[in-house]
């Protein structure tokens, strides 16, 4: 019997053991080409690139200290208008690889030919704490990362549950990096394709070796549920608290008091689908009147208006895709909690219709997938309540 | 001619009053909606409940400019450039009735500039703006930093100091005496400003508007000498941040390498004119077949592309009629100086042309205006 996964040894470092399994993969012709983060010739950030070259692959960063980009949006920039002829592996974090599966439901994103590879997350620096001191940063996240320790990274990350393959199965191969204390990680099949991929890589053991990586994954997926036991009571409180801060229109409306209109957080959130934004668009380009006159009767408008208006349609429309990256809170020039709101609102949402976002490609948007009984549901009371009376008007 | 441009029979006029300069302001704004002048005042003010939001708010009740009223017209600080909020309030048409605007020279240029790229109507727009010692940063905001520095602000600004923490672009601003207003309210380096508060009456609106306010007449002009010696240390702060930009394909290479393609300076930019930028258009969203392609020339491909070509391309559109207002720098969540690389480009730029943004409706944006003999250098 095979054990579902293999090892990935790493003795010269859990970087360098990814970065040489993927030339391997391009050697071997299984992939034409790698998506996945590289530091930038400033070394300050680090930026997505697509790459054939295996000496650029080199400087790669599988799990960098931050995430400029969501993973999930650099995806969609290049499948947007349709599926990749190349075969492309993309080395993301979990919450990107979820976000690339709610835009491909979405439309916004094909994944034929994409194989997503991620990685047990340890969470990301705020942007602004890495720029700070870059260097230092990386150190810092470094440790951090080492020591299981998330509480310098973004507040989103630090109560994050679905940094692994079980809590987001949606990916082709996941490397498990948690502690083995072996030096090795496992790098586990989430799919038939990832499956294939393996063997192609004769990464498929004697029984010698099956027997030892059976007793990695088992190590592995008991340290992956414990923490994700101690992330979901970490998430129940933290989603208290924010609750308590945001619950009702005069806390809602001072969370959000500070905003300046700038977009930035529906600019870099990697599900917010509409191709042009209500919110910008012609429809609300309104005529001096308009203005004047809801500033005469409330006796002030702020302007420009719908500031909160603008964070209600935003998560009305995505709390259900929702993947809880933080993106939107790292470009936040005001440092309002947008994606600890967000990530509460997306959670009660999620569960009051049993769905998890970028979980799978085969669980519908529940917005987009109607059953016969609930148009009924929606029907059935216009006819009972309004339907006779409109009669009778008539 | 446009209202509110000065019109050779009227003389401007100055008048000290016997308030603070807040409480000037607020009197003058409050009495404005009182009478009926104005149907409106776009102002600063307080949002929330909390101490922590500040907008802009159109104000139509006069309660605003109370002592305890929301608005907080002097605040040191722009949550959004003034000047693109009148663009936005008047696209949709030109204002039938007078509103009064509070905003700082930047935006009363930015809006200028504005206006000649047909985005908006100045009509009936009564513009206040002051002699400006610069706002502070948007991240001073968070966690009510705002109020902190305050006491520093308003000491400094009637020695004509400027704070170090205001935004590196005010500490190298050479416009900061307002032109067009219709009202300068004195500010920088004018003593005392607690308890008298200089007005200078541009135009014959100005004046009729400013008519409830008591004070003595005063000659001159908002120019004196400590703000010629202001102008004098923000020009030299200004040669330091300009030296501190890498040049050079490298430089832009490095300085631009972390931005993350938000767009974000693009949004709050008041000049940025284009209703649909070319970067978040149609056209950038290409065929896999494209990238492919890319890929294969290069070996590497960063994924989203375009990212210095964006800065080029928001450059070349922006440069002449950049007034350096700062917000773009503070917007960035990856912390790029893009107000200061901006503005060291539009200098050279605007030099080139011997052209002023927002300094005169009149005076044409140089690249809408052709000579004859230029189409001639074209063709040949």
């Amino acid at each position: 019997m095979n054990a579902k996964g293999a090892v990935l040894s790493a003795d010269e470092g859990m970087d360098r053991a990814v970065i040489e399994w993927l030339k391997e993969a391009l050697k071997r012709e299984i992939f034409d080409a790698v998506l996945i983060p590289v530091e930038t010739p400033a070394e300050d950030a680090f930026a997505y690139l697509l790459i054939q070259n295996p000496a650029i692959l080199d400087r790669a960063s599988p799990l960098p200290p931050v995430m400029p980009v969501q993973g999930g949006k650099a995806i969609g920039r290049l499948t947007m208008r349709g599926h990749l002829n190349d075969r492309v592996a993309a080395v993301v974090r979990p919450c990107e690889a979820r976000a690339a599966i709610e835009l491909t439901k979405l439309k916004q994103a094909h994944l034929t030919n994409l194989v997503l590879i991620t990685l047990d997350c340890p969470g990301v620096l705020p942007l602004s704490d890495y720029l700070e001191d870059p260097a230092a940063g990386a150190a810092r996240f470094a440790e951090a990362a080492a020591q299981g320790d998330r509480s310098p990274m973004r507040p989103t990350c630090q109560i994050c549950h679905r940094f692994s393959l079980a809590q987001a199965p949606g990916a082709d191969l996941h490397i498990g990096i948690l502690r083995n204390g072996d030096g090795a990680a496992v790098i586990v099949p989430g799919s038939a394709e990832g499956e294939r991929i393996l063997e192609k890589m004769e990464m498929t053991e004697g029984d010698e070796g099956t027997r030892l990586v059976a007793q990695m994954l088992e190590r592995w997926s008991a340290q992956v549920e414990e923490v994700v036991d101690a992330q979901l009571e970490r998430r129940r409180q933290a989603h208290a608290e924010v609750q308590a801060a945001v619950a009702g229109a005069d806390r809602l409306l001072d969370t959000f008091s500070s905003c300046i209109n700038c977009h930035n957080c529906q600019r870099v959130c990697p599900v917010c689908y509409c191709r042009q934004c209500y919110f910008e668009s012609t429809a609300l380009k309104l005529p001096p009147d308009n203005y004047l006159a809801r500033a005469a009767s409330k006796g002030a408008l702020r302007f420009a208006p719908d500031t909160l208006l603008f964070h209600l349609g935003r998560a009305s429309h995505m709390a259900l895709s929702c993947v809880s990256c933080g993106a939107c809170e790292d470009a936040c020039p005001m440092d309002i909690p947008v994606g600890q709101v967000f990530s509460l609102l997306a959670d009660r949402a999620q569960d009051a219709l049993g769905y998890v976002a970028g979980r799978s490609l085969e669980d519908p948007l529940p917005l987009v997938a109607y059953e016969m009984e609930e148009l009924h549901d929606v029907e059935q009371p216009y006819i009972e309540i309004y339907h006779e009376q409109e009669v009778q008007d008539a | 001619m446009p209202e509110g441009a000065t019109s050779s029979a009227f003389t401007p006029k100055g008048l000290r009053t016997n308030q603070g300069a807040d409480e000037t302001v607020r009197q003058l704004l409050r009495s404005l909606l009182e009478r009926g002048d104005v149907e409106a005042v776009l102002a600063l003010g307080r949002t929330g409940t909390g101490e922590e939001g500040v907008a802009y708010s159109l104000f139509a009740d006069p309660d605003a400019f109370a002592p305890d009223g929301d608005a907080r017209p002097l605040l040191p600080f722009m949550p959004a450039n003034g000047g693109g909020l009148l663009s936005r309030l008047t696209l949709g048409g030109a204002l039938v009735r007078p509103v009064a605007a509070v905003i700082r020279p930047c935006e009363l240029r930015a809006f200028i500039e504005l206006m000649k790229l047909n985005q908006g109507s100045l009509d009936n727009v009564f513009l206040i703006s002051f002699t400006c010692g610069g706002v502070y940063p948007l991240e001073t905001a968070v966690d009510g930093g705002l109020d902190e520095g305050m006491r520093g602000y308003w000491q400094g600004m009637e020695q004509g100091e400027l704070d170090a923490a205001v935004r590196p672009t005010c500490r190298a601003c050479q416009s900061f005496i307002p032109e067009r207003a219709d009202i300068t309210v004195a500010l920088f380096g004018e003593e005392h400003l607690d308890r008298q508060c200089t007005l200078y009456l541009n135009t014959e609106r100005g004046a009729a508007f400013a008519q409830g306010l008591e004070g003595t007449a005063v000659t001159g002009g908002a120019e004196h000498a400590a703000i010629e010696r202001s102008r004098g240390e923000r020009d030299a702060f200004r040669e330091e941040l300009f030296a501190g930009v890498d040049g050079g394909m490298r430089g832009l290479i490095q300085t631009f390498g972390r931005c993350i393609g938000c767009h974000a300076c693009k949004t709050v930019c008041p000049i940025c004119y284009c209703q649909l930028c070319h970067f978040d258009s149609p056209d950038c969203e290409r065929e896999p077949g494209y990238y492919e392609a890319e890929l294969r020339r290069k070996g590497g491909l960063r994924v989203p592309p375009d990212t210095v070509f964006f800065q080029l391309g928001r450059m070349s559109h922006i440069a002449l009629s950049c007034v350096g207002c700062g917000m773009c720098t503070d917007v960035c969540p990856a912390d790029i100086p893009v107000s200061t690389i901006f503005s060291k480009v539009a200098a050279s730029a605007q030099a080139t042309f011997d052209y002023k943004p927002g300094r005169d409706l009149e005076e044409e944006i140089p690249l809408r205006t052709f000579r004859e003999e230029e189409f001639a250098q074209v063709a040949t």
